[in-house]
C-alpha cells in the first residue's frame, strides 16, 4: 500500500472566540483559518510562508496535535489529529523555537532524559540517543551546561535536539532560524537538510524567502487564513509572471510609456511604486525577450533612466502575492 | 535514524521521570531552600511559643501545627504551581505534546511534593523536640506516621485538582492566591476546625484534609475532642473525599486537556 501524504487537510478553519471586559463583556472572533486544503507528500521539505498573523502558527499547531480546528479535517501520517493523537504524537516533533520552551535551571542532557521518558524511547538507547542528537546540533561540549547559560543559538539547537530526539518521521518546524546569527543560521539550515536526507519529512514555517528558496522542495503561502498559492518555487515564479524581472527608475514614467510597457510581447505584469523623489516600474517577464535593451529602446527619451535585470526571487512573488490577496 | 515504531510511553516511566525532574530543579534552584528547609525551622519555633503552656498536649498540637504549615504549601500548592511554571517557561506545549499524558507528569510532581513535604515535617519534628528537650509520647507512633503519610496524599489530591486549573486557565494562580488563607484556615491546618464558627465546618468537609487532619489529631492527642463522630467516621470521610478527588481530577485532566485545545491557550502565560 503506498505511503498516505505526509499531511492532508480539507477545508480546515479554525476561529479564535475571546471576551475583553469583566462586567459588560466584548467578545471578538478571529478567523485565523479559512477553509485549507492542503496535501504535503513525505520526504520534502515544505515551505509555509506568510505575514504575521497569516496563521502559521495556528496551521503547525494544529498539524503537530496541540490546538483543534474549528471545522474541517487534517491528517497527518495518516491519522487524524483530534481523534488518532496517541498514535500521531510519537511519529511527529514539534519545534517552536525560541528563548521558552525549555527547562532552564537544568542542564541539556537532563533536558532531553526527561522528554526521551515522556517519548518512550528505550532505555537502552536513551543515552546513546542523547549524545548522537547532541552531536549532531554541535551542543556536546555544552550538553553538560545549564540551559540557562545558553545563547539563543545554542538554545534553538536544544530545540531541535529534544524535536529530534525520538526519531520523528516527520519535523514541524516554526520559523527555527528567526535570531539568530548567520553562522548559526547556515548551520541549523545544514542540518535540516540532512534531516530530509534521513528521510524526515519537514514542516517548515520562516519569514525568511532566501531560507524558503533554498531549502523546500514545494512552498504555500498563507494570508488571511487562506492558501493563496502552493506549488514549487519555480512554478510560484510563473505564477506572479515569471522568473525574469527587469526594474527601471526615474523621475516619473507617463501612462503612455507604462501602457507600452505593458503591451509588449512576453511582458506580464508592470507595477509601480514611488521610491523617494523618483518611481520604479517592476516589469515581471515570462519570455526571452524582452531585453533590457529593449527597454532602453523604448524609454530612449529618459536620460536618467536606471535599469538592471534579476532572476524573479521568491520575495517578489510573495510580496506579489500577498498585496494580490490584501487588494 | 531510527523511527519510532515500537517506542512506547508507560505511566510509571513517566511518572519517575517527572518525579526525576522535580529532583533536579529542587537541587538546582536555591530558592527552593526557604520554603522547604528554612520556613519549618521557623514554624517550628513559632508554634512551639505560641503552644507553649497550653495543656498537657501542647508538643503535639504545636509539631502539628507548624508541620502542617509547612507541608500544605509545599504538597499541596506545590502541584498546582508546578504546572503553572510550565505555562510561564513555555514548557506546557512540549510536555503536551509528548505522547505521555499530562496527568502522569502531574502525579510525579505530586508525589515528590509529597516527600519534600514529609521532609519539612521532620525538620519541624526535630525543631521543636530540640527546644523542648524531649520527644512528645505518642500512643501509637506507627499508626500516627502512617496517617501523617495520609494526610499528605489527601492534600496532594487536593493539588492534583488545583493542577488541571492550571492547565485550563492563566489565573490559577489568582485563583490560588485568593483560597490559600480560606483553605489553610478552614481545613484545620493550625487549629481544629471545631474551633472555627460552626457555618465553616460544612465547606471544611468538602476538603480531605480536614478529615484526614481531625483523625491524625484523634490518634497522636489523647482526649482530643474533634468532630462528634470520632476517628473512623474521619478516616472513612477522609479516604471517601480523597478518592473523590482523585477520580474528579482523573476526569478532569482529560476534559481540561481537550478544552485546551479547543481554546488554543496554552501558550497564554
Amino acid at each position: 500500500m503506498a505511503d498516505p501524504p505526509a499531511i492532508e487537510t480539507q477545508r480546515l478553519t479554525r476561529v479564535f472566540e475571546s471576551r475583553k471586559g469583566f462586567l459588560f463583556t466584548e467578545k471578538t472572533r478571529t478567523e485565523a483559518l479559512r477553509g485549507i486544503d492542503l496535501t504535503v507528500e513525505q520526504g520534502a521539505i515544505f515551505g509555509l510562508l506568510g505575514p504575521n498573523g497569516a496563521g502559521k502558527t495556528t496551521l503547525t499547531k494544529i498539524l503537530s496535535t496541540l490546538l483543534l480546528p474549528t471545522s474541517g479535517s487534517a491528517h497527518v501520517l495518516g491519522y487524524d489529529v483530534t481523534t488518532q493523537v496517541e498514535h500521531l504524537r510519537p511519529r511527529i516533533g514539534l519545534v517552536l523555537g525560541g528563548e521558552r520552551g525549555l527547562y532552564n535551571r537544568i542542564n541539556a542532557r537532563e533536558n532531553l532524559r526527561y522528554f526521551a521518558d515522556l517519548y518512550g524511547v528505550p532505555r537502552g538507547e536513551r543515552e546513546h540517543r542523547i549524545d548522537a542528537v547532541l552531536d549532531r546540533v554541535g551542543l556536546s561540549d555544552a550538553a553538560d551546561r545549564r540551559v540557562e547559560e545558553y545563547s539563543r543559538g545554542m538554545k534553538q539547537k536544544l530545540h531541535i535536539a529534544r524535536g529530534i530526539l525520538h526519531g520523528p518521521e516527520l519535523l514541524f518546524l516554526d520559523e527555527p532560524t528567526i535570531g539568530l546569527d548567520p553562522k548559526s543560521a547556515r548551520e541549523t539550515r545544514k542540518l535540516i537538510r540532512s534531516l530530509v536526507s534521513d528521510g524526515v519529512t519537514i514542516f517548515l514555517t520562516t519569514h525568511y524567502m532566501f531560507e524558503a528558496e533554498e531549502l523546500c522542495h514545494r512552498i504555500a503561502v498563507l494570508t488571511k487564513g487562506r492558501i493563496a498559492a502552493h506549488d514549487t518555487v519555480a512554478g510560484l515564479r510563473q505564477l506572479v509572471g515569471g522568473d525574469r524581472t527587469i526594474e527601471i527608475e526615474d523621475y516619473g514614467f507617463d501612462d503612455d510609456e507604462l501602457a507600452a510597457l505593458r503591451a509588449l510581447s512576453g511582458v506580464s505584469k508592470v507595477v509601480t511604486e514611488e521610491f523617494g523623489a523618483r518611481i520604479r516600474a517592476t516589469i515581471r517577464i515570462h519570455a526571452q525577450r524582452p531585453t533590457t535593451e529593449d527597454i532602453r529602446a523604448l524609454l530612449s527619451n529618459h536620460a536618467t533612466l536606471a535599469l538592471r535585470e534579476r532572476r524573479t526571487s521568491l520575495e517578489d512573488v510573495y510580496l506579489d502575492l500577498v498585496e494580490e490577496e490584501a487588494n | 535514524m531510527a523511527t519510532p515504531q515500537g517506542y512506547g510511553w508507560s505511566r510509571g516511566r513517566s511518572t519517575l521521570a517527572s518525579i526525576r525532574l522535580c529532583v533536579l530543579q529542587f537541587v538546582a534552584d536555591p530558592q527552593w531552600l526557604i520554603p522547604s528547609m528554612i520556613a519549618p525551622v521557623i514554624f517550628g519555633l513559632v508554634a512551639f511559643g505560641l503552644f507553649a503552656n497550653s495543656g498537657p498536649n501542647f508538643l503535639v498540637y504545636a509539631i502539628l501545627g507548624a508541620g502542617m504549615m509547612s507541608m500544605w504549601g509545599q504538597t499541596l500548592y506545590g502541584s498546582g504551581w508546578a504546572t503553572g511554571q510550565d505555562r510561564v517557561w513555555g514548557t506546557l506545549e512540549p510536555t503536551l505534546q509528548a505522547p505521555t499524558p499530562y496527568l502522569y507528569v502531574v502525579l510525579g510532581r505530586v508525589l515528590w511534593n509529597v516527600v519534600s513535604g514529609l521532609i519539612g515535617g521532620l525538620i519541624v519534628y526535630v525543631v521543636v523536640v530540640t527546644v523542648n528537650g524531649a520527644a512528645p509520647t505518642l500512643p501509637n507512633p506507627a499508626e500516627f506516621a502512617l496517617l501523617f503519610v495520609f494526610v499528605m496524599l489527601t492534600l496532594a489530591s487536593v493539588g492534583t485538582l488545583l493542577a488541571a486549573v492550571y492547565v485550563y486557565t492563566r489565573f490559577a494562580g489568582f485563583i490560588q492566591n485568593i483560597g490559600e488563607f480560606a483553605f489553610y484556615v478552614g481545613t484545620g491546618c493550625m487549629f481544629p476546625v471545631v474551633l472555627l464558627p460552626f457555618w465553616t465546618n460544612p465547606i471544611a468537609l468538602l476538603f480531605p484534609p480536614t478529615w484526614a487532619l481531625d483523625a491524625l489529631r484523634y490518634n497522636g492527642i489523647p482526649g482530643y475532642v474533634g468532630f462528634s463522630w470520632g476517628f473512623g467516621w474521619d478516616l472513612v470521610g477522609a479516604i471517601a473525599t480523597t478518592a473523590v478527588y482523585l477520580g474528579i481530577s482523573t476526569s478532569v485532566f482529560r476534559r481540561v486537556e481537550r478544552q485546551v485545545l479547543e481554546k488554543g491557550s496554552l501558550g497564554d502565560y
